[in-house]
């Protein structure tokens, strides 16, 4: 299946206006932080594994953040965020009442269409958008199971932040869920053989991800991060290798077809 | 000090050579692109385009794609980026100009390449293709901008840092063409002003500057090259103060040929800024990716500032920093 494949069957619509956005509700989960916006206008058109374009509040920053959607619900929209520089540490200071300005949802969205049985791959901060998909997947009736893996203590304490009913953790350290990584996670699994694996994680992860998919014979998605100064398709910032030459993670992605990435 | 006027008080429309333009805002080559835009826009974008004249992406004789990634990062008060002029290459450009023939405005044509003989490719193309197509199957195509200053491409070799090579390429194009033809030129020399008459002197009609500053950005933890292509070019209100005093050099130096100023301009008042400095038009460059509403905000917020000192004009404002 190829990304043009991805944006027709999943009808992602996306939206570059700025909507002044109040934050609703924050809640922290060791290094990440979940905070809720009122967004309907992001909200009326959203669909999982999308994103939108964060404005770091308070001047100083030239560049919006890009950000998965963690989870919709009404009028509100979820972003997980990991503090990793000044301008994400901004981010996850902000306090319920606060305004941002978000635009979006932007990109391709996962297919969930027809899928029975799910299996969701998470690493770290890349888990984020894996929460909506669920959601969404659970809604239309699919089995969904996820595994994610996070680095330590501090991160796997994310893991609180989300509601799944199969949810399995590994941390590196051991100190929550089993040790070791994801991967060790995914080989003690029974997927059935109709399985969809959805995978969105550092690229070494998603490489492996996607050597076990094609030894198991199943089919699946990943959702790639880039650095990105637009968002929304004009600068050519965000591209990524693939089997089809050099693709746009905001445009043609963040959600490609796994056998078409090259981590 | 002027009283000040009604905001419906000031005309906006400027004059950059031949082309009638609406308002002095055009965008910065490679910094919004309009097909992606309508995609994305809740309304007809091509009637409510917020530029007054579309700049695309720099177009080569031959498809090319581009730098390995990462291509962008934020530093303090800027971006360094070096995307490595990606782009189809003419003929596969050429084809898809019906989808946005109906545009109103005028297009300025950014065209690269390694050596004269590329730079005329592209317009020796394109002028063939406008002769024999039909008028609502292309946009109105009514100037070219020579992109003489990339700083990320092969060989790291600006062809506008030597005088000889940039009369070269215009001349190339000049011959060419009677369109209206601009050469943008790069900051990375010790006096702009000799690019810019060597330019004029082969044949430019006008000049735009400035384009990016070669900038070097680390890796914190690795302490190596962040950037797939090592080095890239520094934009954003970090290099505004250099891009003014090199527009007000250029502006001093050859009075009377028109000026496209551009360099990390943020606000409407960073805008009259440039045309203080001798500036026409005026280009947005990085301001678009703080987001989709930059163009028409910075417009309102131009004439604003322009109302308030009571210029009636962008040609009122023209060039008043330049004097004693």
């Amino acid at each position: 299946m190829t990304a043009k494949a991805v944006d027709e069957d999943a009808h992602s619509e996306q939206w570059a206006e700025t909507s002044h956005c109040r934050v609703s509700a924050v809640r922290r989960f060791g290094a990440f932080t979940a905070l809720e916006l009122v967004a309907p206008g992001v909200t009326a058109k959203a669909s999982p594994g999308q994103f939108v374009m964060v404005t770091v509040p308070g001047g100083g920053y030239l560049l919006r953040r890009p950000l998965s959607l963690f989870t919709v619900h009404g009028d509100r929209v979820g972003l997980l965020v990991e503090a990793r520089g000044s301008g994400s540490e901004r981010l996850v200071a902000l306090e319920v009442g606060e305004t941002v300005d978000l635009a979006g949802p932007l990109g391709s969205a996962f297919p969930t269409h027809g899928v029975s049985n799910a299996l969701l791959v998470g690493g770290g901060i890349g888990c984020a958008p894996l929460q909506y998909l669920a959601d969404e997947l659970s809604g239309a009736g699919a089995n969904v199971t996820a595994a994610f893996g996070f680095r330590d203590f501090r991160a796997a304490r994310a893991a609180g932040a989300f509601v799944i009913e199969r949810l399995w953790v590994a941390s590196e350290d051991g100190a929550i869920g089993r040790r070791g990584t994801v991967m060790d996670l995914i080989a003690e699994l029974d997927a059935p053989p109709d399985t969809v694996v959805y995978a969105c994680g550092p690229a070494p992860m998603i490489g492996a991800v996607q050597r076990w998919t094609f030894r198991e014979g199943l089919r699946g998605y990943a959702s790639l991060e880039a650095h990105m100064a637009c968002g929304t398709g004009s600068c050519r910032g965000c591209v990524v290798d693939t089997t089809r030459g050099k693709l746009r993670v905001c445009s043609e992605g963040p959600v490609f077809a796994l056998d078409e990435v090259q981590p | 000090m002027t009283a000040s006027l009604e905001l419906d008080q000031v005309a906006l429309t400027v004059e950059l050579g031949p082309l009638r333009l609406e308002h002095p805002l055009v965008d910065a080559s490679g910094t919004f692109d309009l097909l992606e835009y309508a995609r994305r826009y809740p309304g007809d974008f091509l009637a409510d385009f917020p530029y007054a004249a579309y700049v695309p992406k720099t177009v080569t004789a031959d498809p090319r794609t581009g730098n390995p990634a990462p291509r962008v990062t934020e530093t303090s008060a800027g971006m360094v980026n070096a995307i490595g002029l990606e782009n189809p290459g003419i003929e596969a450009w050429i084809g898809g100009l019906h989808e946005w023939a109906a545009l109103r405005q005028p297009v300025i044509v950014s065209v690269g390449g390694n050596s004269p003989d590329q730079y005329a490719a592209v317009v020796r193309a394109l002028e063939a293709h406008l002769a024999s197509a039909s008028q609502e199957t292309v946009p109105r195509i009514e100037a070219y901008e020579l992109n003489v200053s990339c700083p990320n491409v092969a060989g790291g070799l600006q062809i506008g840092a030597d005088p000889a090579a940039t009369a070269a390429v215009v001349g190339a194009c000049r011959a060419l063409t009677t369109r209206f033809l601009i050469a943008k030129l790069t900051p990375n020399v010790s006096d702009v002003t000799v690019a810019a008459r060597a330019a004029v002197e082969a044949g430019a009609d006008g000049l735009s500057l400035v384009n990016t500053f070669k900038a070097l950005v680390l890796d914190r933890e690795t302490l190596r090259p962040f950037l797939g292509n090592r080095t890239g070019g520094l934009c954003g209100p970090a290099i505004k103060p250099i891009a003014l005093r090199m527009v007000a050099e250029v502006a001093q130096a050859l009075p009377g040929v028109p000026l496209v100023g551009m360099g990390g301009l943020m606000s409407g008042l960073d805008a009259l800024e440039f045309i203080a400095c001798g500036a026409t038009a005026v280009g947005v460059g990085a301001a678009n990716f703080t987001g989709f509403e930059a163009p028409s905000r910075i417009l309102a917020e131009l004439r604003a500032e322009l109302a308030a000192r009571g210029f009636a004009s962008p040609a009122a404002a023209r060039g008043i920093a330049l004097g004693s």
